[in-house]
């Protein structure tokens, strides 16, 4: 079962490059890949019925706190 | 069955076909379904990258796309079966309505995932959890290598579909 | 095998996550960009999660896992009224 370990390791390495990326919006992409693994992690974890929802619940989370980040980033409070 | 590595690069390869197919057929690269995609596009073209790709990228970060449901269907297959699949289905349908999504990239990825995973595990050559890890390692190629290199790959497949499937532009 | 070979797969696991954990925290702490912090919470709270499933409290994900994302959006709506 390395799937899970493959997740693992690709968690750390998209957690290395969000915090090296110095544009705020490339970084995006980045935490994306975070949220991907981690969702693979809590599925591989626990096989129940029950942790499909929690692993929809927490990247459909991720993805909505992503969007507002970069619309609220785009929406005019870096106005030069 | 194979070996694991070899099944898990399989299902990343089966995996990134299947949510880029789906993604090119709703026209994800054509603009920026909500504002902060379009912000992710722009700044990604900044960078180097080209416009296009930079909007589907920052699509697969702003909604649910078929990146997402390939993924949690893959999920829901491992946890629960077919029944699983299609639950994971529901789920990404209400997330890409709370989202404010107007295109169903997202749940015709999930569901289509689901079917082929479960075609797959039946079949007895793959394992789901290969197609998680597998889902893991192709959003990572596009998404967690170059953005520049991403985006042109994009662009590429865009204008190829575009051939394929012409439409009266306005 | 059984419990034995469970513990050592959730090892890494485990070391992964504090690895997010604590990359998530030195991040948040050295960014001067507020934007950047928020990136970096986001960061650690997806270490904390495994830790939370690992454990069975799956409703504590799915609770965790929708005010987590709602209290970011909360901040966001507040700095847009200040700056504004």
């Amino acid at each position: 079962m390395i799937a899970i370990y493959i997740c693992a390791g690709i968690a750390v390495y998209a957690a290395i490059r969000v915090i090296i990326e110095r544009n705020t919006m490339r970084k995006l992409p980045f935490l994306n890949v975070v949220s991907f693994a981690v969702t693979g992690i809590i599925a591989l974890l626990l096989p129940h019925p029950i942790t499909i929802a929690a692993a929809a619940a927490y990247f459909v989370g991720s993805t909505l706190e992503s969007n507002a980040i970069a619309s609220t980033w785009a929406g005019g409070i870096r106005k030069p | 069955m194979l070996d694991e590595p070899l099944r898990i690069l399989i299902a990343a390869i089966i995996c990134w076909l299947n949510f880029m197919t789906i993604d090119l057929i709703f026209k994800l690269p054509h603009s920026g379904g909500v504002s902060g995609a379009t912000a992710i596009a722009q700044e990604v073209e900044k960078g180097g990258g080209n416009l296009n790709g930079g909007y589907m990228m920052g699509n697969i970060v702003s909604s649910p796309d078929a990146s997402a449901g390939t993924l949690l269907a893959s999920c829901g297959v491992y946890c629960a079966g077919l029944p699983g699949g299609l639950f994971a289905a529901l789920l990404v349908y209400v997330g890409n309505r709370i989202c404010y999504d107007p295109g169903y990239a997202g749940t015709t990825g999930c569901i289509t995932a689901t079917f082929i995973v479960y075609g797959a595990v039946q079949s007895g050559w793959f394992a789901a959890s290969d197609f998680i890890a597998g889902m893991v390692i192709a959003i990572l190629t596009i998404q967690g290598l170059s953005s520049v290199h991403a985006s042109r790959l994009i662009a590429r497949l865009w204008k190829v579909r575009c051939r394929i499937i012409p439409e009266d532009k306005p | 095998m059984g419990r034995g070979y469970q513990e050592t797969m959730n090892d890494v696991v485990m070391v992964a996550s504090v690895l997010l954990i604590l990359v998530g925290m030195t991040a948040a702490i050295f960014n001067r960009d507020p934007f950047d912090k928020l990136i970096s919470l986001s960061v650690l709270i997806a270490g904390v999660f495994p830790f939370i499933v690992e454990r069975g409290f799956l409703d504590v994900a799915i609770a965790t896992a929708l005010i987590a994302p709602l209290s970011t959006i909360f901040t966001l709506m507040v700095c847009r009224r200040v700056q504004v």
